[in-house]
């Protein structure tokens, strides 16, 4: 009782300058019991911490107090809640490593505060992205083709070497490729799950979960132990865009969770940007719609850097330029950037039949078969036998041009 | 009166002289069948008794024996018919049996006295023969089979008044009877299909081709409508006929399981064997309370074909498994151990995915999981020994379009001789007939590598190209497409190529 006379102001009022870690501490346990009643969700739990100081107050307040709040239903939910053991779960939770973050505690992402029904809480193993970084959500298909693989990767890897912190799902896909290729390049990437943060789902991206919570964290909505389900993911998207500046699709059919992901970032208000693709591509249908509906398109990395920095970077940019006074440090040189994204493969070093049978590939794949078929069309090939064709295939394979998945070919960079 | 004539029973592949004692003695009249018998041999009395009636022959009012020996063993089949029906007829008219000391009797009767076909007839005769058997009297639809059997003479009779007439002659008129084997052979099978009907497809009918040669297990991955069962079809033709020898072995398995219908003559062709995947395990590798061949010993000799194999029941597959490593199925029963030949070529095809369009994204939304679930009901170690996985790729209208310049199956078939050739003096002196039957130790004994060429699958498999487990099948691979280019010394491009019949595996093992 004597703690709850020190705590004078709503903790909603509070900031971290002004009070001691140590309370904030004290209140942990309190509010991770808040965020686990049976019946109070997300806004409840708000309103309830509008009218009770702290969820320490809610813990002791008797059912006449709570039933000015809310409805009996939940209020009577309250007061059973108040036997359970208070300090228990919360220490178990930190064992697993897993923080607690509620809505008004200084450790909460600002991006997320500022969305609408921002979330009363995130579970957070490793960290939250960095506010004053800057952070982009790439999202898209999970059985995306080659070219979204090497779209995300090559995007992925940009950015991460420019500073940026990746956000994405996880999932298989683009979201998984493109959260690999950012710890390959060195950068910070955040996963935002579906389920618990401590499990990996899909369950064969284990290594890939490990790897994210080393090099920035895993974050989700769902209290641990939560198994995934469809239903869990759509808001999950949501926290995936709200904890970025912008959202960039790479490949995304027509009905695709993806677009779930885009409609919560219009409404947050963050930029989406989309990698166009071939219209005869369904696997790009809903990039391509997105961008006749007037998205930004994303074309590369240098490019998608530069409009940003103009509009979405421009004003933190400022900001920051007052508070450093020094701008170069601040702004990356963008057209620096060695990309490998335009610049051709070195194919000089190649037979004549090399290159032309590199021609012949794609970024879709192509069978054996087919390329067989053409290359007998083509006069500088007619001439070789299926075995010499399989023979210089793994060369072209070996040296990095060329993909080979079960029989089928295709580009690896853009030649 | 006294008589013992001679017939023959199967247990597994195996044959036994089998003696027919019967017994005509004065007492109570009755008739009893002993010797181990089963239920249908029990029936014989019965068939025996009326066939004979009905044929004008009526049994004396007298106690009638009949023991089939060696009474240990418990006989199985309705094949003692004939030989029991002979035994009486010697008994009641009095015939010199030692006449009949050199012939063996085997048939089943119906009640108006024909004499109809019985399984197992082509084993029966081999075995026999070594039992110093040298003629066998059978059902006439059993003909067909026996009649290349070396050193067998062979009688077809098709009713019982025939019995009667052949028992009562001379033997110069029963020389007679015996069955010409310069007779004409009615052949049998459907047309021929062959391979430059397949549109398209270079790279399976090449991958096909290395099989057929090497005698490598093989499988096809690709859409529906690419052509796998149509290649798989046409494999057998790319073998070389069956040698004499070969055509007995298979005949054997068949004439056991009753498959030499009407008169067939023997197995001439390569067996194709294709079950549908409902198939249950004792119908694939044999199996029942007295055990018969399943389709794996059916398939001897010959291609195994399993259409849609990651919709065949696990357990069915994970029967495929021993056979395929000891080239025969062994059954153990409590009355002992059956064993049945299964030396085939595994062909299977599958859909890449469920959809069956993986890697068309435009057709295919497989996820992930789906197509690591799908493929994941073909086990490690079955795929552990199917040497290529090749793809069929889909088939376009333009494939259609271009002339049938495809190679014809002779023309490929010629090229698979010469390599086998290559391969039977290889291997002379051991154990193994082709590439495909070597493991581990053998292959480096039998296919080494140049330095050069060593070097190159090592960087092949640093390059992530090629998975470590792989390389045994990689070099005996290669060693069969140098036996079909006809070089000496396995190069580093037929390792090249060997490694890409090797590539599909990647996907299943990731």
């Amino acid at each position: 009782m004597a703690n709850k006379k020190e705590i004078n102001s709503s903790i909603l009022q509070m900031n971290a300058s002004d009070t001691q870690t140590g309370e904030w501490d004290n209140l942990q346990p309190y509010a991770y019991w808040l965020g686990n009643i049976n019946g109070v969700g997300r806004a409840t739990a708000k309103k309830l911490l509008e009218v009770f100081a702290s969820p320490m107050e809610v813990y002791s307040a008797g059912e006449k107090a709570l039933s000015q709040v809310v409805n009996s239903t939940v209020a009577e939910a309250i007061i059973e809640a108040q036997k359970q053991e208070i300090r228990a779960p919360h220490e178990a939770l930190l064992e697993k490593n897993i923080r607690f973050i509620p809505f008004y505690h200084p450790d909460y992402s600002k991006r997320l505060q500022d969305i609408p029904d921002a979330p009363y809480a995130l579970y957070v193993k490793g960290e939250l992205p960095a506010d004053d970084k800057r952070s982009v959500a790439i999202v898209g298909a999970r059985n995306c083709s080659a070219y979204g693989r090497y779209v995300a990767e090559t995007f992925a890897k940009e950015l991460a070497r420019q500073d940026i912190q990746i956000v994405s799902g996880l999932a298989a896909g683009v979201d998984g490729l493109a959260q690999n290729a950012a710890i390959e390049a060195g950068g910070q990437t955040y996963g935002v799950l579906g389920c618990g943060v401590d499990i990996c789902y899909p369950a064969y991206h284990k290594p890939l979960y490990e790897k994210v919570i080393e090099s920035g964290g895993m974050i989700s909505t769902y209290p641990p132990g939560r198994q995934p389900q469809p239903v869990l993911f759509p808001p999950r998207n949501r926290i995936i865009s709200g904890l970025s500046d912008v959202v960039l699709v790479v490949e995304a059919r027509k009905k695709s969770g993806t677009l779930i992901t885009v409609d919560m970032a219009l409404e947050q208000g963050r930029e989406v940007y989309v990698v166009p693709g071939r219209i005869t591509d369904r696997l790009s249908d809903g990039c391509n719609n997105l961008l006749r509906q007037g998205a930004g398109a994303a074309l590369s990395p240098e490019q998608f850097m530069q409009e940003l920095e103009e509009t979405v970077w421009r004003e933190e940019g400022e900001k920051t330029r007052t508070d450093k006074t020094s701008a170069s440090q601040k702004n990356p040189n963008i057209s620096n950037i060695k990309s490998s994204f335009n610049a051709k493969l070195q194919t000089s070093n190649l037979l004549p039949q090399e290159k032309a049978l590199l021609a012949l590939l794609d970024f879709y794949p192509i069978s054996l078969d087919q390329i067989y078929m053409t290359a007998q069309t083509t006069p500088i090939l007619c001439e070789l036998t299926l075995s010499q064709m399989m023979e210089m295939l793994l060369m072209l394979s070996m040296q990095g041009f060329v993909n080979n998945e079960g029989g089928y070919y295709m580009l690896k960079k853009p030649v | 009166m006294f008589s013992v004539i001679f017939s023959g029973g199967i247990r597994g592949m195996e044959a036994y002289l089998v003696r027919v004692e019967v017994d005509l003695s004065r007492g109570l009249p009755g008739f009893e069948l002993v010797g181990s018998v089963s239920g249908e041999v029990k029936e014989a009395k019965e068939r025996v008794q009326i066939a004979l009636k009905n044929a004008g022959v009526s049994l004396p009012v007298a106690r009638i024996t009949v023991n089939l020996s060696p009474a240990n063993i418990k006989k199985e089949g309705t094949g003692y018919d004939l030989p029991i029906a002979t035994g009486l007829i010697i008994c009641m008219e009095n015939i010199e049996a030692a006449q009949f000391a050199m012939t063996a009797f085997l048939g089943e009767l119906t009640l108006n006295g024909e004499i109809k076909r019985v399984n197992g007839v082509l084993p029966a005769a081999l075995a026999l023969k070594k039992q110093g058997i040298e003629r066998m009297v059978i059902p006439k639809e059993n003909v067909g089979e026996c009649r290349k059997v070396p050193g067998m003479e062979i009688v077809g009779l098709e009713h019982i008044t025939e019995l009667i007439t052949y028992l009562k002659a001379t033997e110069e008129e029963r020389k007679l009877r015996v069955v010409q084997k310069e007779e004409n052979v009615t052949a049998h099978g459907k047309a021929d299909v062959d391979f430059s009907e397949v549109c398209g497809q270079e790279t399976a009918k090449r991958a096909a081709e290395v099989a057929a040669a090497g005698f490598h297990h093989i499988m096809f991955a690709g859409p529906p409508g690419a052509g796998k069962t149509m290649i798989a079809e046409r494999i057998p033709g790319l073998l070389p006929p069956l040698t004499q020898k070969e055509k007995l072995e298979v005949s054997s398995i068949y004439s056991i399981v009753g498959k030499l219908q009407n008169g067939q003559e023997l197995v001439d062709r390569r067996p194709f064997i294709a079950p549908h995947h409902t198939i249950s395990p004792q119908a694939l590798a044999g199996g029942g309370r007295i055990p018969r061949p399943g389709l794996l010993s059916l398939a001897h000799r010959g291609i195994l074909f399993l259409d849609e194999m990651p919709e065949f029941s696990s357990d069915v597959l994970e029967v495929l498994r021993q056979p395929m490593e000891a080239k025969k199925v062994q059954i153990a029963r409590s009355q002992g151990i059956y064993t049945y030949p299964a030396d085939f070529m595994l062909v299977c095809a599958m859909n890449p995915c469920p959809c069956g369009y993986y890697p068309d994204k435009n057709k295919c939304n497989c996820s992930e999981t789906d197509i690591r679930r799908y493929l994941g009901r073909i086990s490690g170690p079955i795929l552990d020994r199917i040497d290529i996985v090749t793809e069929a790729s889909p088939v376009t209208i333009q494939d259609f379009h271009q002339k049938h310049t495809g190679e014809t199956t002779g023309t490929i078939r010629k090229r698979v001789m010469a390599a086998r050739k290559l391969q039977k003096i290889r291997y002379q002196g051991t154990s193994y007939h082709f590439n495909g039957e070597l493991s581990g130790r053998e292959v480096e004994k039998f296919c080494p590598l140049g330095s050069k060429e060593q070097k190159f699958l090592e960087q092949v498999a640093e390059n992530g190209q090629m998975s470590a487990r792989a390389y045994h099948k990689v070099v005996k691979l290669a060693r069969t497409i140098a036996d079909l280019a006809g070089e000496e010394v396995i190069g580093t491009n037929h390792l090249a190529e060997a490694v890409c019949y090797n590539s599909g595996r990647k996907r299943f093992w990731n």
